[in-house]
């Protein structure tokens, strides 16, 4: 008998594989799989139907060991699926990976949590804009560990710089750089489960800024006070400094943080230059009016 | 030696993160590493900053899993652009993938999908491997992979398909001892069969690893340490060939020490014994 054409033959493979249960019934595996030694041809397949959630669910458990331990991967009263798992396999059926690398596999957590509704698991729905942000500090980190590598600027060349020359100085933004502003404390709860290992309770919102970055090739995170955003969003947008700080002026009504920034701007500009966060300056050109 | 003029380098290891700072540290006296391709593509930070401090001081060879060299769609050209970048940063000596497919019509399984055995199926990859190896201007070497099922419409046994490809695509081969091993178990043949019929004098390079028996069936898991059968499998591969030895440690790994220790053990099977 004539064998099945190979794109068939493949074609039927990956669906039964990454589809519904029912695309891998036994008439259907039977039909292109014959049974081994010691099991059957449905066992058989069934193996590598197994091995596809499995791989992909721990590619997003590398990436959001924090979200998986947050959402519970197996105390959760189900058999052997906790939230966190029947999260990722929502995810794997709505984004299936067309990619030969899985680098970027979970590029859509953050958004995915946002709108994912979970067969067994209905009060996920309020959990989602939590987990979108956790996901998103997560994901950055992944994003920051392969960003280019670029030397930071370097203290000296600022250290050389005129006085009258640092108004209109422009800092270009390392790659691995990330900034975000939450509604939730995501990074206390990254640091609760990460380093002091303790799960806390999901916590009320706080609205709160955070850095993600990489310095000497390692990752880092770095609260933000709304006074330091207020400089270094614009900063890292491609406003000179000084327009930067014409931003703060105009859209600042905290005299407080007006008055931080005033006192404290050197010192954070030197923490953030020396964690990395630029990896040049560039000066107007004198010629420009 | 092999037919390529490949050198035997000793005995390797497959490069993991776990051991970065290790060998970066202490720079141990490992013969060569072998990478994951995959997991220095898509990239331009951390994995590839640590991928240049090894190659530095190490003989480098790659190893893929997402070529899809059995595929039906289209060759990834960017892929196989990024893959011979790769090749020139690290002067990898070969590349090598697995006789294999992983995907179709886009969707990628990211497994290592065992292909028919037909003839049809053998233009398809020996057309591809010619293709393949024009970009990549080198030989590629293809392991014969671990497999838990056989398709219903083979007309040849995986051993005679690879030696054909090997022949009319003009390919090394990199033979997994273990893949083997589980193979035999799985389908129900004999090694000394798979060996009978492979031509050695393409084999460049020769893999080992562990694996976890079921029972009903074995998954080739690369969880060591290898069992004594597996690396007489490798003596007796190594007598026909004088490859590269290479052992792949993916899951519950130890300490760099532990791994490597566990990989030197091929010395007691490819050094032959004295009479007494």
């Amino acid at each position: 008998m004539k064998p099945p054409l190979l794109r068939d033959v493949q074609v039927w493979m990956v669906g039964a594989i990454t589809g519904a249960p029912a695309d891998a019934d036994e008439a259907a595996v039977a039909r292109f799989v014959t049974p081994g030694p010691r099991l059957t041809a449905a066992e058989r397949f069934d193996i590598y139907r197994s091995g596809y959630h499995a791989r992909l669910l721990e590619c997003l458990l590398d990436d959001y060991p924090v979200l998986a331990t947050m959402l519970g991967r197996d105390d959760t009263g189900r058999d052997e699926e906790g939230q966190f798992a029947a999260l990722c396999r929502a995810y794997v059926d709505r984004h299936p990976s067309a990619s030969p690398n899985l680098n970027g596999f979970g590029r859509h957590m953050p958004s995915f949590c946002r709108e994912a509704k979970l067969d067994g698991f209905p009060g996920f729905a309020a959990l989602g804009r939590f987990a979108s942000e956790l996901a998103a500090l997560e994901w950055a980190l992944v994003e920051v560990l392969h960003a280019e590598t670029a030397p930071p600027l370097d203290i000296a060349a600022l250290q050389a710089m005129a006085p009258e020359a640092w108004a209109g100085a422009r800092f270009i933004r390392s790659d691995a750089l990330r900034l975000f502003r939450f509604e939730y404390p995501v990074n206390a709860v990254f640091i609760a489960i990460r380093i002091e290992e303790i799960v806390p309770d999901v916590p009320a919102p706080s609205p709160n800024a955070v850095a993600v970055y990489r310095k000497d090739m390692q990752l880092w995170r770095m609260d933000l006070t709304p006074a330091m955003l207020g400089v270094l969003e614009p900063l890292v947008q491609g406003k000179s400094l000084g327009e930067a700080l014409e931003t703060v002026e105009a859209e600042c009504t905290d005299p407080d943080v007006l008055a931080q920034t005033g006192a404290n701007l050197m010192v954070w500009f030197r923490e953030w230059v020396d964690a990395g966060f630029f990896t040049r300056v560039v000066l107007p050109d004198p010629a420009t009016p | 030696m092999n037919r390529f003029s490949l050198p035997n380098l000793g005995i390797g290891l497959g490069l993991r993160t776990v051991h970065y700072a290790h060998i970066l540290e202490h720079a141990p006296a490992v013969d060569w590493f072998e990478i994951l391709s995959e997991n220095y593509m898509q990239t331009t930070g951390r994995p590839l900053h640590f991928l240049d401090r090894v190659a530095e001081r190490y003989p480098i060879a790659m190893h893929g899993v997402s070529l899809s060299i059995g595929g039906t769609d289209p060759l990834d050209r960017a892929y196989l652009a990024e893959l011979k970048t790769l090749r020139d940063r690290t002067k990898a000596l070969w590349v090598s993938d697995h006789l294999c497919w992983t995907g179709v019509a886009g969707k990628n399984t990211h497994d290592l999908l065992p292909l028919p055995y037909t003839e049809e199926s053998l233009r398809n990859v020996v057309s591809r491997v010619k293709q393949v190896q024009d970009i990549l201007g080198a030989p590629l070497a293809l392991e014969n992979p671990s497999t838990y099922l056989e398709h219903a419409g083979n007309t040849m046994k995986e051993w005679d398909f690879l030696a054909a490809l090997a022949s009319e695509a003009d390919c090394a081969l990199l033979l997994d001892v273990n893949n083997v091993y589980v193979s035999a178990f799985n389908h129900g043949f004999e090694p000394a069969e798979y060996f009978a019929a492979i031509p050695f004098d393409r084999v460049v390079q020769l893999h080992v690893s562990g694996h976890t028996n079921y029972g009903t069936h074995i998954v080739d898991t690369h969880i060591g340490p290898v069992i004594d059968p597996v690396w007489e499998l490798l003596g007796e591969a190594y007598k026909k060939t004088g490859s590269s030895i290479l052992l792949e440690w993916d899951a519950e790994i130890p300490s760099f020490e532990e791994t490597h220790a566990d990989a030197l053990r091929a010395k007691e099977f490819i050094t032959p014994k004295e009479a007494t």
